[in-house]
């Protein structure tokens, strides 16, 4: 019965997140794109849920759809013009990254069949946050010391970019 | 002792012009007196060093079978080792000899020759530094130190033959000089990789054992193509032909260079690295049959062209590509004792012609042509007789140097075949034509009243003398002193001279200088009519066979034809889809088609295509291709 | 687990923040040049620190982080070259219209991200790495404010870059699925050559590729290293690619040995279409920072080749040519920066009759441009020798040729610019200085280039020691 609901679940959230994703590419009004992109991370903290990573899930809701999207709603906000008709036009090629996009595709599905997986027995964590603390400070010292630093670099560009072009 | 101590410090000699060529180029450039007093000292103390690794050779017994080798590791790491040496044997003390002898002498002569200059420094320094790779060239252990120095020498040589780089001529023969060397080099890299691919050593004292051991065991194939593409090397180098065409061109360059690079030293390092080599040449006929011929036939050819030049220099210089065709000749039919004896001869005598066209020069304000000269005997007494002992010495009459060098090449060529020696003694008959027509065109004859001829200062009256006493005494000295049981590849084999032969060649140079003055010299034959007699054959000749027109057309046709092919495809298919891009673009909005957006999306779709191809491949046919790739071999 | 192994990336970044203080602290209209000697002084101590911790062999944190020579070989690299950029580039961004503090303050972070890179042992790492260097990138290519071709190349390149780093991370995900681990010693122990793992290693590769620039993974390179700062197109060349070096090599000789076989081909064609698209597109170019471009293209192309050998020797060879292109790399762009000065563009005819207005950088540049295209006896002639001599050895004749071939016909491209120094007039005239600082960074990388490549024993002897301290093989 659960296996059913699990199964059931999981290709309404696949499905909610690829439609959304594809949204995302075709419409032709950024502020549509935006939410689509919001609602596809959403459909992803759902796939995380599904994999009982709730840590993971609750993060990807905060940061991405919380965070992330708004953010880029309201930069469009910010940048408003008189219409949004045709703010996200199509690329050049759009039959080329078609074809490019089903191949990659059709290879990764290909891949997929065609590898022999292992599959972990043991169970899941349940307390995710504290053994993903645990991690973070013990052996991924120095990349989450990095990633600090990163964050760091990341905020003075973004003031020295905003800043910077304001006025000649 | 001095001798012991010269012989083990024989690498002080190629480093002392060295460090004459840095001290002077960084901190001397700008005093003339500094650094000419410098670049002399050097190779005065290069010279002396020299003397006495010759005579250590002499006292120790160093012999061919038994050189002194003293190396150091210049690169010795995991697969590959490459050392730097010096390789002492009665061929490369030679060598130093000429080399550190004829650049002392040019330098000394330059004095006076470059005084005024405004590069005067800069030439001093050029100088030291040619001196100072042409002789880590002589000392080189292995083929990759011999290449290094080879390229710095042609470095050194474009140069020098842009010295005046004012003049557009000058650029266009030194830029000619470079990439007419460069084919050859290029030839002789892949020779040289090609060796080390098959014997992984590239040292001298290792190949000479090795390769008589490969060829008893798998024949001769690959180095029959190893040793003609080193030979590529000396056939640009050494002015033979088809590649020949640079060395006219290099008189361009000031006549104490052209007299050191151009004819004495640089040049005949193409006979040098196949006598160094001669171990790998030995072992095939074949190759030492077309060495032989690439050598006569130069030697042939380049006399006919130089019968009708005009410009002293050039004359001299198909001069020097007919001698130099004389030494290939020479190793071709497999006597490095002639070969080695006629390019010390020739060093002698030809640096001396060449110091005596430059003191003509000199006294008649830098013109050129021998029609235009005359009766200069009377004005410049010592140039004159330089001049004569030098047109003696290579037209063989005794007991000039070239009789006795020339007589030994005779001997060897006609020992082996008759067609080569009837070619050889032809080119002596002509050699000796064009010389005298030069002599008695230049020095004979009325004097012309708008020249105003002044004689040599003495830095150049010296040099001439010094050389003038080589000249006539270089052939019968080394004669009676058994030149060849020194410098020889196997058994020695060097006898008396055949009178027959010698008698020949003497009897046919003394009708082409009687023919010489029957035209030029009396005035009873005019050579205005004999040129409209035989005009079809003389301008040939004059056109010097139009090999230059050849290989510019070459060039205008191919180069042009591959450059026409890159512009096609650069307009129909870049353009095509940088313009495709364009229009693209242009259809998005104001604002994104400024941020060309266009091509953003274009360098996704491509990087996401480029990895979906690199992913297929790894993932289908990866093991496949590892294979095939790898040639199979190792 | 001890901490002083990550002493010199602490002290870059510690010297980075320090920046950032003593730029709020100097007055607003104060030059901030003596920022950028604080940083040079830093970063030369940093270097001569790391001289001493030579043979050390040892990782922190489970062998997430390791310090062996060869982490300290290209720790080297960078401090280096950042070191140098810093001289020649005081000029520069004392040209700049603000932020001049901030400027080094992230290209020293940039740097402690390619130590990080060097360091990384695990796939997570190598990721935050990579970021810390591009991310910092990103922003310093836009730096120059009023320039529109700087900021689109800032854009673009963090647009195309965070789409390699999707790559590379979605290819990490790949082999940890596969493998059931990020930590380079344990996934060559579970590997297995399942087309999941291929596929994963493909994406992994193609995302360094990216950073290295190699073709057909290039389209970024030629726009934004015209667009950005001339001292950070320097960095790109040299830090942004020779660090993804760093990366594949370790990672590749660790990680992904027993799949040896399988990335032959690809590097190998990689390498191949790279010499070949980089050398006949240079010849095109005409803004010498476009050639350069291409240029750095085609010498990565060279260094990938030593790849192939797959031993110790091989590796030594990348090395040794990563120091050398570095060093001839810092005297191309010092003379860019100079003549952008003075001409205030930087075209090839800029270059005019530099030999009469400077005749230090005219031979610099000659020397360096010689030295790339493998002309004895500069530095690269060497490198070129190493490297193709030992792939030659592995039996691929035919790429040693091609990149024989390669390189004569590169010998075009730089002479021809050569050509522009020496043979043309100067068409401006007015004084041309060149900064002491400049001329500095200038003569150390001429004397480098020539001592290399007539002496490369101690430099081959030290990539040598590098090399063998990837001690998996």
């Amino acid at each position: 019965m659960d296996d059913l609901v699990y199964t059931i679940a999981f290709y309404i959230l696949a499905a909610i997140t690829i439609a959304s994703a594809i949204g995302v590419v075709t419409k032709h009004n950024l502020v549509h794109s935006a939410l689509l992109m919001a609602l596809c991370f959403i459909g992803i903290s759902g796939l995380y849920v599904l994999l009982q990573a709730d840590f993971l899930a609750a993060v990807q809701i905060l940061v991405y759809s919380g965070a992330v999207a708004i953010l880029i709603v309201l930069g469009i906000m910010l940048t408003q013009r008189r219409s949004m008709e045709n703010t996200n036009p199509n690329s050049g090629w759009p039959r080329g990254a078609a074809v490019v996009c089903a191949l990659l595709f059709v290879v990764i599905l290909i891949v997929i069949a065609a590898t022999p997986w292992h599959y972990s027995s043991s169970m899941a964590a349940q307390d995710t946050p504290s053994v993903l603390a645990r991690l973070l400070f013990t052996d991924y010292m120095v990349a989450f010391e990095a990633a600090a630093v990163l964050l760091l670099a990341a905020m003075m560009g973004a003031i020295v970019l905003a800043k910077g072009g304001e006025e000649k | 002792m001095f001798n012991e101590y010269a012989l083990h410090h024989a690498w002080l000699i190629p480093l002392l012009p060295a460090i004459a060529f840095v001290v002077i180029g960084f901190f001397l450039r700008k005093s003339p007196v500094l650094s000419a007093f410098l670049a002399i000292t050097m190779s005065m103390v290069s010279f002396i060093l020299s003397l006495g690794v010759g005579y250590g050779v002499v006292v120790q017994h160093i012999t061919v079978e038994h050189p002194l080798i003293d190396k150091i590791p210049w690169v010795d790491i995991a697969g590959l080792s490459i050392n730097m040496g010096m390789y002492i044997d009665p061929v490369s003390a030679l060598m130093l000899f000429i080399v550190t002898l004829v650049s002392l002498l040019v330098q000394i002569y330059a004095v006076g020759y470059m005084k005024g200059d405004d590069g005067f420094g800069r030439f001093f320094a050029y100088l030291s530094l040619f001196a100072a790779t042409m002789l880590g060239l002589i000392i080189a252990v292995n083929f990759v130190q011999m290449f290094i120095f080879w390229e710095l020498v042609g470095l050194c040589s474009y140069l020098l033959i842009g010295y005046y780089f004012h003049k557009p001529s000058a650029c266009e023969a030194s830029k000619k000089a470079f990439m007419t060397t460069r084919i050859g080099d290029f030839g002789l890299l892949l020779g040289i990789l090609l060796l080390q691919i098959v014997f992984g050593t590239l040292d001298f004292a290792q190949l000479t054992i090795a390769i008589p051991e490969y060829v008893q065991q798998y024949g001769t194939g690959v180095l029959t193509v190893a040793a003609l593409l080193i030979f590529a090397g000396p056939i640009a180098k050494s002015g033979q032909f088809p590649l020949h065409v640079w060395l006219p061109d290099a008189m361009e360059g000031p006549t104490p260079v052209s007299a050191l690079i151009h004819a004495a030293t640089m040049v005949v390092a193409g006979v040098y690295l196949v006598v160094r080599v001669f171990f790998l040449y030995s072992m095939l006929p074949n190759v030492m049959l077309i060495i032989a011929w690439v050598g006569g036939f130069t030697a042939c050819f380049a006399a006919t062209i130089a019968i009708t030049q005009q410009d002293i220099k050039r004359i001299l210089a198909y001069s020097t590509i007919s001698q130099l065709g004389y030494m290939m000749l020479a190793l071709g039919v497999g006597s490095v004792t002639a070969s080695m004896f006629h390019l010390m001869t020739h060093a002698f005598f030809k640096a001396l012609m060449f110091l005596a066209a430059g003191s003509v020069m000199h006294g008649l304000h830098d013109k050129g042509n021998i029609f235009e000269m005359g009766g200069l005997r009377h004005k410049m007494p010592i140039t004159f007789a330089a001049m004569t002992i030098g047109v003696l010495a290579i037209s063989g009459i005794p007991p000039f140097a070239g009789f006795f060098s020339k007589d030994e090449i005779l001997l060897a060529v006609s020992e082996v075949s008759a067609p080569l020696y009837i070619i050889a003694v032809v080119t002596a008959f002509m050699t000796a034509f064009y010389m005298f027509r030069l002599l008695f065109l230049v020095f004979c004859g009325p004097e012309k009243p708008e020249n105003n001829p002044h004689e040599a200062p003495s830095t150049m009256k010296f040099s001439l003398i010094i050389l003038s006493i080589f000249a006539i005494i270089g052939g019968y000295i080394p004669h009676v002193y058994h030149f060849g049981e020194w410098i020889r590849f196997g058994d020695a084999s060097h006898e008396g001279l055949n009178w027959t032969i010698a008698a020949t060649s003497m009897v046919l140079s003394v009708l082409a200088m009687a023919l010489a003055w029957l035209i030029y010299g009396s005035g009873k034959v005019s050579p205005d009519r004999l040129a409209m007699r035989f005009s079809t054959l003389y301008n040939v000749s004059y056109h010097k066979y139009y090999i230059d027109e050849l290989y510019l057309w070459l060039n205008y046709t191919f180069v042009r034809g591959f450059g026409k092919i890159l512009y096609w495809l650069d307009l129909y298919i870049v353009d095509g889809i940088v313009n495709g891009l364009a229009k693209l673009t242009y259809r998005m909005g104001d604002e994104l088609r400024q941020w060309q957006t266009g091509y953003l999306q274009q360098y996704g779709l491509i990087l996401f295509g480029a990895i979906l191809i690199m992913v297929v491949w790894l993932v289908i046919t990866a093991p496949i291709s590892m294979a095939s790739l790898r040639g199979g071999a190792y | 687990m001890n901490i002083t192994l990550l002493t010199s990336e602490i002290a870059i970044i510690c010297l980075s923040l320090l920046i950032i203080i003593l730029d709020l602290l100097l007055p607003r209209f104060e030059t901030r040049r003596s920022l950028g000697y604080l940083a040079a002084a830093g970063v030369a101590g940093v270097f001569a620190y790391t001289c001493t911790q030579y043979g050390v062999s040892a990782t922190v944190y489970q062998g997430l982080f390791t310090l062996d020579s060869f982490a300290l070989f290209f720790k080297q690299i960078f401090l280096l070259a950042i070191l140098l950029t810093l001289l020649f580039s005081f000029d520069y961004v004392e040209g700049l219209a603000k932020y001049q503090g901030e400027f080094y303050a992230l290209l020293l972070l940039a740097v402690a991200g390619m130590m990080i890179m060097a360091s990384a042992n695990d796939l997570l790492t190598v990721f935050i790495g990579t970021e810390l260097m591009t991310v910092t990138f990103y922003i310093l290519v836009g730096y120059q404010f009023n320039s529109s071709k700087s900021s689109e190349a800032g854009m673009k390149y963090m647009i195309l870059g965070s789409v390699s780093s999707a790559v590379l991370l979605y290819g990490v995900s790949w082999v940890y699925g596969c493998t059931g681990s990020i930590v380079f010693e344990q996934i060559a122990k579970h590997a297995n050559t399942s087309l999941g793992m291929l596929f994963g290693f493909g994406l992994i590769v193609a995302g360094l590729f990216f950073k290295m620039a190699l073709i057909p993974f290039h389209m970024w390179a030629p726009e934004i290293y015209e667009g950005a700062p001339t001292p950070i197109t320097a960095m790109l060349s040299m830090g942004s690619k020779v660090a993804g070096l760093a990366v594949l090599l370790r990672m590749v000789f660790i990680a992904f040995v027993p799949m040896q076989a399988y990335w032959g081909g690809i590097v190998s064609i990689i390498a191949a279409i790279t010499m070949i698209g980089g050398t006949v597109i240079a010849m095109w170019q005409t803004n010498i920072k476009r050639m350069m471009a291409y240029s750095s293209i085609t010498q990565a192309g060279y260094m990938i080749v030593g790849l192939l050998s797959a031993d110790a020797s091989g590796i030594k060879s990348v090395l040794f040519y990563a120091m050398l292109y570095m060093f001839a790399n810092v005297g191309v762009f010092a003379t860019i920066i100079a003549v952008k000065k003075h001409h205030g563009s930087n075209e090839i005819k800029d270059f005019s009759g530099l030999a009469q207005q400077s005749p230090l950088l005219a031979v610099v540049m000659t020397v360096s441009l010689l030295s790339m295209a493998g002309i004895p006896p500069m530095a690269g002639f060497a490198g070129k020798l190493y490297v193709f001599s030992t792939v030659i050895e592995k039996g691929y004749l035919w790429l040693g040729l091609l990149g024989f071939v390669m390189s004569m016909i590169s010998v075009y491209y730089y002479l021809n610019v050569t050509k522009v120094i020496y043979m043309n007039e100067p068409c401006v005239q007015k004084e041309f200085i060149v900064s002491q600082p400049l001329r500095i960074a200038a003569l150390i990388s001429l004397l480098a280039t020539l001592w290399i490549g007539i002496y490369p024993g101690p430099l081959a002897e030290l990539a040598n020691t590098a090399a063998r301290s990837l001690s998996i093989l």
